[in-house]
C-alpha cells in the first residue's frame, strides 16, 4: 500500500493489467495428495501464486507443555520458499510470517472440531512456493482443503480471499501491481455455507461505499473458489 | 506413510528380504524409482526444476544477487548452496533452525556441484574488486519419502543450467543464460540388509546402515563423495557401486540433456 500511482493497474475501458474485468477472480486451480507423505495435502494455484499446504496429525502434542486437556491445538506455519519472490527471501521465521501463521491457526482453530482430540497436535505447513499477491489467503484456503483431504473433522471449511482499491475503483482479488500500488486491501475468510467470518484484516483507505462493495466483492469470489474446493476433493475432474 | 514403531522390525523385515535378493517394493539393488524431471516451474525463479521420484519431491531455484568480490578473489563472483528440509516434507522433519542432516544434505550437493567447475566464477564479476553477480541455488523439499540428496543434486543442476542472468532488471545490459559447463549427477547408495541399493526409499533409510553419496562430472570425473551414518564397508563394495553409479549418472544426465532440450 502506498498509493504511489505510477503504474496504470486499470484501463479506461475497466481492465485490468491482468486482463480481468473489476469483479473477476483470477484463475483457481486445487488439488490434493500433492505431498504423498503428509496425512492430508493441497495445491492451490491462483494467479501466479502457488501453494503447497500439508497436515500432519493428529498426533501426540509435544512438548508437553502446549497439550490443552479439553482439545487439540493447531499447529501452523507459513513460510515463503527463498525463490518464491522477484528478490530472494532469506530462510526463517520474520516478523510478517509469525503473524500470518497466528492469524491463520486462529481462523483454522475457529472451524476444525478440535474438542475431538484432546491433548493432541494437528500440524498445518504452508509454503508459498511463488508468490503473486494475496499469499495468507491462498494459504488458509489451502490448508482448509488439505484439512479436508486428512479427514479432519471441521464445522466448515474457510475460504479466504482479498478485494481492495487501486486508482479509486474497488477490484476483486487484488493482484501483485494492484496490491503494491493500490490504496486498499481487505482480506477476509468466509465460512461458504453460513456467510460467517474467521478471519479479517485490513489496511489502506476505504469510504463506507467502497468498504461495503469490497466485502461484497470477497462474498461472491468465495462461491468461485468454494466450488474449486470441493470439486477438487470430490476426487478432480471426472 | 506409515512409519514402523519399531525400527528394529523394520530392520529384521529388510534383512530378511536381503537375503533373498529382494526389496520391500519389488525393485532390484541397482534400480532407481521412476524419476520425473520438470525445468522452469517456478515462475519467480531465474532458473527452476522439480523433481519427483517416486513420492520423494523437492524443487530447485536459482536467484542472483549483486555482491562485492572477496577480497582475496577480487575478480571472481559466489555461487552460494542452500537446503532447506522444512516440516511440511514429513513428519519427522521439525520445525526450528537447520537440523546437523539438513545442513549436511546442503553441503554434500553443494561440493558436487561447485568442485565439478561447472560455473567459472570469474565468469560473473562484472567489476574486479567491486561488483560481480552471486548465484544462489535454493534446494526446497516438498515431501521426503528417502533420498533427498539425489534428488535436490538433479534439482540443482537442472535448475543451474536452465537460469538466465536477470542483467536487465539490475540494470547492467541484456539477459543472458548462465553458462554452467558440465553437468554433475549424484548417486547415492544405502546399506540395508548386509548390501548397498540404489535410491533408498523412507523405510530403506530408517532400516538401513550407511550411506555413500557419488557425484560423477562429464566423463565420469569423481567431484564428491560423502560416507555418512554409522558402518563399514569394503573396497570391493565401493567398487562395486563406483561402476553402477557411471551407468546410471550417464542415464539422468541424459534425461537433464532431454529436458533441457525442450525448453
Amino acid at each position: 500500500m502506498g498509493g504511489y500511482g505510477d503504474i496504470q493497474c486499470i484501463d479506461e475501458n475497466g481492465i485490468r493489467l491482468d486482463g480481468r474485468t473489476k469483479d473477476e477472480v483470477r484463475p483457481v486451480h486445487i488439488e490434493t495428495g500433492v505431498v504423498p507423505v503428509a496425512d492430508g495435502s493441497a495445491r492451490m494455484t491462483w494467479g501466479l501464486n502457488d501453494v503447497i499446504a500439508a497436515v500432519y496429525g493428529p498426533m501426540e502434542a509435544h512438548p508437553r507443555k502446549i497439550q490443552r486437556q479439553d482439545r487439540a491445538v493447531l499447529d501452523v506455519r507459513y513460510n515463503m520458499a527463498p525463490f518464491s519472490t522477484t528478490d530472494r527471501i532469506r530462510p526463517g521465521f520474520n516478523r510478517r510470517s509469525r503473524e500470518i501463521s497466528k492469524v491463520t491457526a486462529e481462523a483454522l482453530e475457529s472451524v476444525v472440531l478440535t474438542e475431538l482430540y484432546p491433548r493432541s497436535k494437528i500440524r498445518v505447513e504452508i509454503e508459498i512456493i511463488c508468490a503473486e499477491a494475496g499469499t495468507r489467503c491462498a494459504g488458509i484456503t489451502a490448508a482448509s482443503v488439505a484439512l479436508a483431504h486428512a479427514g479432519i473433522p471441521m464445522s466448515d471449511m474457510v475460504v479466504s480471499v482479498a478485494s481492495g482499491k487501486v486508482h479509486d475503483i474497488v477490484v476483486c482479488d487484488l493482484n501483485k501491481e494492484e496490491d503494491n500500488y493500490g490504496e486498499a486491501d481487505l482480506p477476509m475468510g468466509i465460512l461458504p455455507n453460513s456467510g460467517e467470518l474467521v478471519f479479517l484484516q485490513m489496511d489502506g483507505d476505504l469510504s463506507p461505499d467502497q468498504f461495503q462493495e469490497a466485502w461484497d466483492y470477497n462474498m461472491e469470489a468465495t462461491k468461485v473458489i468454494h466450488a474449486e474446493m470441493v470439486r477438487a476433493l470430490r476426487g478432480g475432474d471426472e | 506413510m506409515a512409519i514402523p514403531l519399531v525400527p528394529k522390525l523394520l530392520r529384521a523385515h529388510l534383512a530378511a528380504l536381503a537375503a533373498e535378493d529382494q526389496r520391500h517394493d519389488g525393485r532390484g539393488r541397482f534400480v532407481g524409482r521412476d524419476t520425473e524431471l520438470e525445468i522452469n516451474c517456478l515462475p519467480r525463479a531465474e532458473g527452476s526444476a522439480k523433481v519427483r521420484m517416486g513420492d520423494t519431491i523437492v524443487y530447485a531455484g536459482v536467484k542472483f544477487q549483486i555482491m562485492t568480490p572477496y577480497p582475496d578473489r577480487p575478480n571472481q563472483g559466489g555461487l552460494m548452496c542452500s537446503a532447506e528440509v522444512r516440516p511440511v516434507a514429513g513428519r519427522n522433519w521439525e520445525p526450528g533452525p537447520p537440523s546437523p542432516q539438513s545442513i549436511e544434505l546442503g553441503r554434500v550437493v553443494d561440493r558436487g556441484i561447485r568442485e565439478s567447475g561447472c560455473i567459472n566464477t570469474e565468469d560473473l564479476c562484472l567489476i574486479p574488486g567491486e561488483k560481480a553477480w552471486q548465484v544462489i541455488l535454493d534446494l526446497f523439499a516438498v515431501s521426503d519419502d528417502g533420498n533427498l540428496f539425489d534428488a535436490f543434486a538433479l534439482a540443482g543442476i537442472a535448475a543451474l543450467k536452465s537460469a538466465v542472468l536477470p542483467a536487465e532488471r539490475f540494470g547492467i545490459g541484456e539477459d543472458q543464460p548462465l553458462d554452467v559447463a558440465k553437468t554433475p549427477v549424484m548417486c547415492s547408495y544405502h546399506k540395508v540388509g548386509g548390501r548397498f541399493v540404489y535410491d533408498a526409499d523412507k523405510r530403506e533409510e530408517l532400516g538401513g546402515d550407511e550411506r555413500i553419496h557419488i557425484t560423477l562430472g562429464d566423463d565420469d570425473h569423481v567431484h564428491s563423495l560423502q560416507k555418512g551414518l554409522k558402518g563399514i564397508f569394503t573396497a570391493a563394495e565401493f567398487a562395486e557401486i563406483m561402476e553402477q553409479a557411471r551407468s546410471r549418472c550417464a542415464e539422468l544426465r541424459d534425461l537433464i540433456d532431454e529436458k533441457l532440450e525442450g525448453v
